[in-house]
């Protein structure tokens, strides 16, 4: 192949189209429409933001004019506070999605892996959540979470707790309010591919544990967490990508505030593209943006693959 | 079970649906962006607008198709653009250089536009034309201006005022609020175990900065001086109604609609809104009884001037046809059929003695609030200081900040960001 590909270089265009096999130009013919799609959409979107972050574009001059001006909206942005406060937010809104998501996801996924009369129709009902438009969702548990008439408060002076609380306007709470929401939309998730890992877990195994003696604990930990790992690798990886680049249910609950208490990076780039105008810094901020997960998850996978090898 | 779908045959057909759909929307993209062009006498005015539904989009529709048909030569291509999009749709079409003949702009935004070049010039035309600016109120026309030169002309406006609900107030015994100190009073006659005296928007958008720089202006200061006496004093009185119980923490997270749904569920005796709201309380709620008053004065009276203004492109084509539309719209006959239709107060002073307008007991006292309401004129860089604006509301009602603190620190903020005939 290639010498073949040798052969077409040093030919002329016509030659090179004849010597091309026609089968291999289907196969380029089919990958086509991807490829145009992902040079129209990611390709040179992602080549104009690194040139708009480079450059001072504002509402008062065209990109093609703007002033070229090196790192300096890197700079800016990451010494802007606001910047290291969104980021502040959104480690914490990241880290406690993820922990309450995967834990919860998990236990029901260990209660629906078991069989018990009406145990698919639970389990399906239980993915609503996760189709529910965000945009639903948040109005939902903005409404849920008011202070006056929020049925949350409701319950919660059901019980021994005294709240009157308006969550999602007190700035120490309203970062818990957003949590919840989110966690809520994850758990059906974690729940679903965690269950999909269990279901994969050869029976024989437990069998092979129960009659070495192991304890139902023991069994958790010594089979099932081992066996899951893959799994719940994937699961960890997809739901930090997407809980760290969340804007819709944040935008709806709160639009960030109160006094930027739940500013997540997201809500950020979108303040500084959209509502200030100022292209070059907000394509900057949108590339560090993209680029933290990207780091982190590349960290993470080849820790994954180091731990697996040895 | 017999018969599945294979992932191969899904991905098959699905990709298949997307690829054609990507051809289709790179088609699309290529038909959109032709001129207003002139073919034999026969004229194409491009026309941008943000009213999207209901009774404004029906007026404006009318308000075109009667100008073609007194015009057939001209030919309106009219694209309404949701209000959230149209900044920045617009902004794109100034940087592609395919700006439309006529845009509709909110008027807060449109010195940024006019310092970006885009806008026509239309000083001269001004002056030659029959109508006198003099017969504009003084906010909207001077919102249509930059640095003294006329870059557009008011289309309507709208403005702040209280909201009351009648019965609440009768019974108890409260008049509506002419002053800071009767509307503490009220607020406080009027909070009982279900609802609060008092509402306004203070969400972290421009909604919330809206709501709150007439109570800065009214205190007499402005936003170069935000964090002296008079800012302080403006920002104290909210920090109080809302620590007094006397309005909600609430407002933290609300928009003026949401304000709109506390009022007419009785839920707030009092709120802050404009004039849009009026079709939407009446057509919901056509049994609350209640009425409007100006906003309490403080030093001053003062309210805040919303609406939109027409503008030409700098590169069109066709600036005498536009120009003759525009002048055409403000035609009493024809300005008062629309506004009528839309529920909208004229930008003309003129006409604001018109029975739609005088006669309304509601509408009347909008039109007299619209001789105090203020343009929000601070130049490009308006939107960010309205930002820092928010936070230091949202700072101080939330008590993450006292007053003087949160404004200090958006004074900080906010003076690089004005025009420099305004740093202080």
């Amino acid at each position: 192949m290639t010498s073949q590909a040798q052969q077409a270089q040093s030919k002329g265009l016509a030659d090179r189209l004849r010597s091309v096999n026609l089968s291999r130009v289907g196969d380029y013919l089919f990958l086509a429409p991807a490829m145009v799609l992902i040079l129209a959409v990611m390709v040179y979107p992602l080549a104009y933001e690194l040139y708009l972050s480079v450059h001072d574009v504002t509402i008062a001059g065209s990109a093609g004019q703007a002033p070229f001006v090196g790192l300096e909206q890197y700079r800016a942005v990451a010494t802007d506070p606001a910047f290291a406060q969104a980021l502040w937010v959104t480690v914490i809104y990241t880290a406690g999605s993820l922990f309450f998501q995967f834990t919860i996801g998990l236990a029901l996924a260990l209660f629906f892996n078991q069989t018990f009369p009406g145990h698919g129709v639970m389990r399906a009902l239980m993915l609503l959540g996760w189709m529910i438009p965000l945009v639903v969702t948040g109005n939902l548990f903005r409404w849920m979470l008011n202070g006056q008439y929020g049925v949350i408060n409701l319950l919660l002076n059901l019980g021994p707790l005294e709240a009157g609380r308006a969550w999602l306007t007190d700035p120490t709470t309203a970062l818990i309010g957003v949590i919840v929401a989110n966690i809520w939309v994850g758990i059906p998730f974690n729940m679903v591919l965690l269950l999909a890992g269990l279901q994969g877990i050869s029976l024989s195994l437990y069998e092979a544990a129960k009659i070495d003696g192991a304890n139902a604990i023991q069994r958790f930990l010594y089979v099932t967490l081992p066996q899951l790992r893959p799994v719940i690798a994937i699961v960890l990886l997809l739901g930090f990508i997407y809980t760290f680049k969340v804007f819709d249910l944040i935008f709806v609950m709160t639009g960030g505030g109160p006094v930027n208490a739940t500013t997540v990076l997201p809500i950020y780039v979108y303040d500084v593209l959209f509502e200030f105008f100022r292209f070059g810094r907000g394509a900057a901020a949108s590339i560090l943006v993209l680029v933290l997960p990207i780091i982190i998850s590349l960290v993470y996978l080849r820790l994954l693959r180091r731990e697996e090898s040895s | 079970m017999s018969k599945q779908l294979t992932r191969r045959d899904f991905l098959r057909v699905t990709g298949g649906g997307f690829a054609g759909a990507a051809l289709l929307g790179a088609y699309g993209c290529g038909g959109g962006d032709e001129q207003g062009s002139q073919e034999g006498g026969q004229i194409t005015l491009n026309w941008w607008d943000y009213w999207t539904e209901g009774a404004t989009n029906e007026a404006i529709k009318e308000r075109l198709a009667r100008y073609s048909e007194n015009n057939p030569n001209v030919t309106i291509e009219r694209r309404n653009i949701p209000f959230d999009q149209l900044k920045p749709t617009l902004t794109r079409a100034a940087n592609a250089g395919n700006f439309p003949d006529i845009a509709v702009i909110d008027n807060p935004d449109h010195a940024s536009f006019a310092q970006l070049g885009v806008l026509l010039d239309v000083s001269n035309r001004v002056d030659e034309w029959d109508v006198s600016s003099e017969a504009y109120f003084d906010g909207p026309w001077r919102s249509c201006q930059y640095n003294g030169t006329s870059y557009g002309i008011p289309n309507s406006s709208n403005c702040l005022a209280l909201f009351y609900n009648t019965d609440m107030l009768q019974a108890q015994g409260v008049q509506p609020p002419a002053n800071w100190a009767e509307l503490r009073d009220a607020a406080e006659q009027l909070t009982t175990q279900d609802r609060f005296g008092l509402a306004v928007s203070a969400i972290n958008s421009e909604e919330g900065t809206f709501q709150w720089l007439p109570f800065l202006w009214q205190s007499g200061a402005d936003i170069p001086n935000l964090d002296g006496s008079g800012g302080r004093e403006a920002l104290q009185l909210w920090v109080d109604l809302v620590n007094q119980g006397y309005m909600s923490s609430g407002i933290l997270n609300w928009r003026q609609a949401d304000v709109k749904n506390e009022f007419v569920n009785q839920r707030a005796a009092m709120m802050i809104n404009g004039p849009w709201q009026i079709p939407v309380i009446n057509e919901d709620h056509p049994d609350l009884n209640w009425d409007v008053a100006v906003l309490p004065e403080g030093e001053e009276s003062a309210s805040i001037l919303g609406g939109e203004n027409m503008a030409i492109s700098a590169q069109s084509q066709n600036a005498d046809a536009a120009w003759d539309l525009l002048t055409w719209t403000q035609q009493p006959d024809n300005l008062v059929r629309y506004l009528e239709k839309v529920d909208r107060l004229p930008s003309r002073q003129d006409l604001a003695d018109r029975p739609v307008w005088a006669e309304d007991p509601i509408l009347s006292v909008f039109v007299e609030q619209l001789l105090v309401a203020r343009p929000r004129a601070y130049g490009a860089d308006y939107p960010e200081i309205s930002s820092h604006i928010q936070t230091a509301i949202q700072a101080a009602i939330s008590g993450e900040s006292d007053v003087e603190g949160a404004l200090s620190r958006a004074q900080e903020e906010i003076n690089p960001l004005l025009p420099e005939r305004m740093r202080q």
